[in-house]
């Protein structure tokens, strides 16, 4: 610890949360198991399942989700929570599409989405931490309102990629060697890096303690506030790099694009098990949640369940994971 | 811990910012409608006010209950998928039986079941009401669906079903006329009765509730089903309003109703809130809503206005807030 010794008041906090990281080490141990039989499952009832193409389609369809996810799982573990991620993903990209139609380069396309998704996480940040307006509300509102002006801007409909450069095709589409997607590289990449973040820096220690308990944080002198803006930016920047890969995807900005995207990922992040209340969870857990929902959705569509049993069998999924680990804490 | 130091910070009591709180709203919703009269000769036209009641109903009918749900610091974000499936099902049980009566029991006798299944979940399974709620509206959402992929028409082209929505009790169309006597019905639950007190006990602070003898659990459950059964009876009036049973009808519509209700000052902490603010929340809402089409303004402005408006009214209720502790 960097700290100054008068965080001596929280050493017992400190123990609390090694036990609480010894709880969800297991915890993360459970969902693997979880990912596992899911895909022995699917594996025994569908022979396209278990192929390295396969894999690599679904660690493809998962890199939007686990992108937004790692934001949405920095800003809980907080202890807030952003919900306007579906609507700002969709918006990223129009600034990108517009911006190569004009005969920009996708450089400076993804620049125009990047700064986009900055403005958004520096307003959210300042409306919830520095003003102290309820995230919830405070998202809620830059949801409606992205919405509106995505709907304003492009008239309820599409806007086509017109340049159609090889290189906005390839960071949604494009394949290493043929078999592992760009973009689920891009995922894994960002993932490790805000692990490393989380785990081993005093970045991510802050995060844990703030959102653990904002008062106690407060008085051993964290910078409450401004741990918590920074969060909100981060997750309206990945949540808009999501968006990029999105609308390469798509190849075009839609003006539908990731609409109830928020509550899909919300879900997965609950399901690896971060809680609502903040400062319990890792963001291994989001990604192994991220991960199961994936397998899941790609695994009935191979058996062609039809979509609509997904979103019931996910909802069901993420009553049962919580309430287990409801369960499991009261036991304690 | 945590839960005891918000709850010490924020124990207002209900009266001072409920005498408090609605002026600003009456205020703003006085305004509006004055500066859209201006703009528009049409806003006070009989049918203009007539059409802004209708669709005040509809969020008001649910906003009640939501507003106790949340007073109780619980949510529910399954009532727009609710309100989608109950209007199915209203419309089948009327396509089969032939009884407009029958069939308007089952919708509404489904979202009850749903909020039943909410308040298990919530209260016994101790899964928090935003998850458990968004993982009800992903089944309810596929559901529906698989209940039936196409709209069901009113086959048998009842016109009692149609009139739910569309008649006329005197001069009041009949879903404002629901409207206002479940608003009144909540109003005196809340305001008048020992069980409103509790509402607000159990919202403020969950433990000291329990421990004077109260029984939070039971109390939650309650307002689950009656959120509930108000989704359903709403889904019946929409369902009635479009004439059919609509799979994707009402979605989104949770977030409009908790917009109205935040507007309208009650706390997503729990423990603070008002029946009236709610009231002069979905109003206020609506009159935009009306606003932006009188005017001929652009339709998509319907999602950033009251965007704006929802995060500004949470910001003016911080700083009368601050204020008023100094």
């Amino acid at each position: 610890m960097q700290r100054s010794p008068s965080l001596s008041a929280t050493a017992g906090d400190m123990g609390a949360v090694a036990f609480c990281n010894a709880l969800f080490r297991r915890n993360e141990m459970v969902l693997l198991l979880c990912l596992a039989m899911v895909i022995v499952f699917f594996s025994l009832a569908s022979g396209s399942f278990f192929t390295i193409r396969n894999f690599a389609n679904v660690f493809g369809q998962a890199s939007l989700a686990m992108i937004a996810g790692i934001g949405v799982g920095v800003i809980v573990l907080a202890g807030e929570i952003d919900i306007s991620i579906g609507s700002l993903a969709g918006a990223a990209g129009i600034p990108l599409v517009v911006i190569m139609n004009n005969g920009g380069s996708l450089e400076l396309g993804i620049a125009g989405a990047l700064a986009l998704a900055l403005t958004v996480g520096l307003v959210n940040g300042y409306l919830a931490a520095y003003l102290g307006i309820n995230s919830l509300i405070v998202t809620l509102g830059s949801m409606f309102v992205i919405r509106g002006l995505i709907y304003l801007y492009t008239g309820q409909k599409a806007i086509p990629d017109e340049q159609s450069l090889e290189s906005f095709y390839q960071i949604g589409n494009g394949r290493l060697l043929g078999t592992v997607p760009y973009s689920a590289l891009t995922a894994f990449a960002l993932l490790m890096g805000f692990m490393y973040l989380m785990r081993h820096r005093p970045f991510g220690r802050n995060i844990y303690a703030v959102g653990g308990n904002p008062e106690v944080a407060r008085l051993a002198g964290f910078n409450v506030k401004g741990i918590k803006f920074i969060c909100f930016v981060i997750s309206a920047v990945l949540a808009g790099i999501s968006g990029i890969l999105l609308s390469s995807r798509l190849g075009s900005a839609v003006h539908v694009a990731g609409l109830g995207f928020e509550f899909q990922v919300v879900a997965a992040v609950v399901l690896g098990g971060v809680s609502l209340a903040g400062g319990v969870g890792s963001l291994f857990g989001v990604a192994l949640g991220v991960l199961i929902l994936s397998f899941l959705s790609n695994g009935f569509g191979m058996l062609d369940v039809p979509t609509e049993w997904q979103e019931v069998a996910t909802g069901i999924i993420i009553i049962t994971a919580v309430a287990f680990d409801e369960y499991k804490r009261q036991r304690k | 811990m945590r839960e005891i130091l918000q709850s010490a910070n924020s124990t207002p009591t209900p009266h001072r910012l409920g005498a408090n709180s609605p002026v600003v709203l009456i205020v703003l919703l006085a305004l509006l409608c004055i500066a859209i009269s201006i703009g528009s000769s049409r806003f006070y036209a009989i049918e203009n006010i007539t059409a802004i009641l209708r669709q005040c109903a509809l969020v008001l009918i649910i906003g009640s209950g939501m507003t106790l749900l949340l007073i109780a610091a619980e949510v529910d974000l399954s009532v727009g998928a609710s309100m989608a499936f109950a209007g199915m099902i209203a419309m089948d049980v009327t396509n089969q039986t032939g009884s407009v009566w029958l069939g308007a029991a089952a919708g509404i006798l489904f979202g009850g079941l749903v909020g039943l299944v909410n308040a298990i979940i919530v209260t016994r399974l101790k899964v928090k009401s935003l998850i458990a709620t968004i993982a009800a509206m992903m089944i309810l959402q596929g559901g529906v669906f698989l209940y039936s992929r196409q709209a069901i028409q009113n086959n048998n082209q009842l016109p009692a079903f149609t009139a739910i929505s569309t008649g006329f009790f005197g001069p009041v169309p009949v879903p404002v006329l629901i409207a206002a006597i479940i608003f009144i019905c909540t109003y005196i639950v809340l305001r008048h009765t020992l069980f409103g007190r509790y509402v607000y006990a159990v919202g403020s602070n969950p433990q000291a509730a329990r421990l004077s003898g109260l029984n939070p659990e039971r109390l939650k459950q309650i307002l689950f089903i009656v959120t509930g059964l108000l989704a359903g009876l709403s889904g019946l009036i929409l369902a009635s309003l479009m004439n059919a049973g609509q799979p994707t009808a009402g979605r989104g519509f949770e977030l409009t109703v908790i917009a109205a209700v935040i507007l309208g000052g009650t706390s997503l902490n729990g423990g603070r809130g008002t029946l009236l603010g709610t009231l002069l929340g979905v109003l206020i809402l609506q009159v935009i809503n009306d606003g932006i089409i009188i005017l001929g303004w652009d339709q998509e402005l319907q999602l950033v206005v009251p965007g704006i408006v929802i995060v500004l009214a949470a910001y003016l209720d911080i700083v009368r807030r601050r204020a008023g502790a100094r």
